[in-house]
């Protein structure tokens, strides 16, 4: 049996219609590894990070996600999520719960934890993350900022293996966008396997093992971060830093 | 001109009035209580994948919507006996609005459904929920708010669509009316007494819904 990594995707293609949105993916990520994707939009990035939770299914090749081979009939799709935290770049907070009500919603109803338990883990998690005051407020009361912080914080209550962060920062205001960093910074540090698509290069080059790039549904190119942002090797790449790099 | 018209006739017929009145909203509530029973049965078949259970109830849905209530409400009393299901009138009566507003509610329900941004799906698919627990704990609640003033305008079409029961001798509201102008020969207090009446029940369900919108706009309902 070969090595596999906590994601893994073989050969890994998918179509929507007749549009090849990704071209023959192989990419393993690593426990604790944390992986950047960038490309331009339409690249297929977010698809290539959705395909981990099976928020999109795969057309054809391997995707083994903990050691589970997703599209296999014995392989419990529901389970496999509560192990994946998933952020979303419109956060998706609840709009009806507050924010320990988002926090600890999965952990009670999924993971059948006792509530007393789970709300004092949710009121940590929310600590951690800043907000310790804002515990009973609704996301209408929130600011981008701060919903996608207790975005984060709902994934961290379920204690996943894995993070996915799908352009977690793209929808914020520019002021809101480092406390949102600030935060996923710390959980990379605490050793979570993390793939994050994100321009974010400031993000990449603290905590990334790896930098990703895409284009047209085809991984380019593959490096550190230093590599990458420094001494990019193709002209795709580099026309794409280029215009990110610009201002 | 208004020297005519029988402010007396009307007192001696309030009893009358006040029965029918009694009848009317009772037999619209446990038929909105039915309607809702079918509705959302409709409903959950309506949003299923496979076209087993989706045909027949878009079937049912279109069936009703396009055809008369009083066809529909003729079918149940006339017809159905011939059949060899009798039923009492009553019982015709609120079924026949049960069938009826269910076809209704049942898309008022799934717009409200379908209303609810994908994303929420996504976000509780992605924390490991299944189905029943999505519809339940993020999807229904959500769904509910948007759904209460929509079905609080159908149950003031309900309860003038009635009315209709006048026709098949269920003693409600409207054949109280009808009583009085065939009686006295008085239509114009008769219609005009039980006009007023179905003015007043438009008015308490529609303080209903503004009570309702009040309640949920406090629940912190908006992103």
């Amino acid at each position: 049996m070969t090595k596999t990594g906590m994601i893994d995707f073989r050969g890994v293609n998918k179509w929507f219609g007749e549009l090849n949105v990704l071209k023959d993916i192989t990419l393993s990520v690593e426990p604790r590894e944390v992986v950047v994707v960038c490309g331009p939009s339409g690249s297929g990035k977010s698809t290539l990070i959705r395909c981990v939770n099976g928020l999109e299914a795969i057309k054809d090749g391997d995707l083994v996600v903990d050691g589970q081979r997703l599209g296999n009939p014995a392989t419990n799709m529901t389970q496999l999520r509560t192990e994946i935290g998933f952020v979303f770049q419109s956060f998706n907070l609840y709009p009806h719960k507050t924010a320990l009500e988002n926090v600890t919603l999965a952990p009670i109803h999924v993971r059948k934890i006792p509530r007393t338990e789970a709300e004092k883990a949710g009121r940590e998690l929310l600590a951690k993350v800043g907000l310790a005051d804002k515990v009973n407020a609704y996301p209408a009361q929130l600011s981008g900022g701060q919903q996608q912080r207790v975005a984060i914080a709902r994934c961290l209550g379920m204690r996943p293996k894995i993070m996915l962060f799908d352009e977690p920062t793209s929808a914020l205001d520019p002021e809101m966008i480092s406390e949102v960093l600030d935060v996923m910074v710390a959980v990379a540090e605490e050793g979570m396997t993390m793939m994050v698509v994100t321009h974010e290069m400031g993000f990449a080059r603290k905590v990334a093992q790896r930098v990703v790039f895409m284009d047209a549904g085809a991984i380019v190119e593959s490096g550190t971060p230093d590599e990458f942002f420094s001494h990019p090797k193709t002209d795709r790449s580099r026309a794409f830093l280029s215009k990110i790099l610009r201002h | 001109m208004l020297e005519n018209f029988s402010f007396r006739s009307i007192v001696e017929y309030l009893p009358l009035f006040g029965q029918g009145l009694v009848t009317t909203v009772w037999l619209s509530a446990l038929s909105f209580v039915g309607a809702l029973a079918v509705g959302i049965v409709l409903c959950a078949m309506n949003l299923q994948r496979g076209w087993l259970f989706r045909a027949p109830a878009k079937a049912y849905i279109d069936a009703v919507r396009a055809t008369p209530l009083l066809a529909q409400l003729y079918f149940l009393y006339f017809g159905l006996p011939r059949l060899g299901f009798v039923l009492p009138e009553l019982v015709v009566g609120i079924l026949a609005l049960s069938l009826n507003s269910g076809a209704y509610v049942a898309e008022i329900i799934r717009a409200g459904i379908l209303s609810i941004p994908r994303g929420q799906v996504e976000a509780s698919v992605a924390s490991g929920m299944t189905y029943v627990q999505r519809m339940r704990l993020v999807i229904l609640p959500q769904a509910f708010k948007v759904t209460i003033p929509p079905l609080l305008g159908q149950a003031i079409v309900l309860v003038k669509d009635s009315a209709l029961l006048s026709l098949i001798s269920v003693a409600e509201l409207t054949r109280a009316g009808q009583l009085l102008a065939s009686d006295r020969f008085m239509p114009a207090e008769g219609f005009l007494t039980i006009a007023a009446f179905y003015l007043l029940l438009y008015y308490c369900l529609k303080g209903l819904a503004a009570l309702s919108g009040r309640w949920l706009g406090t629940a912190g309902a908006r992103t």
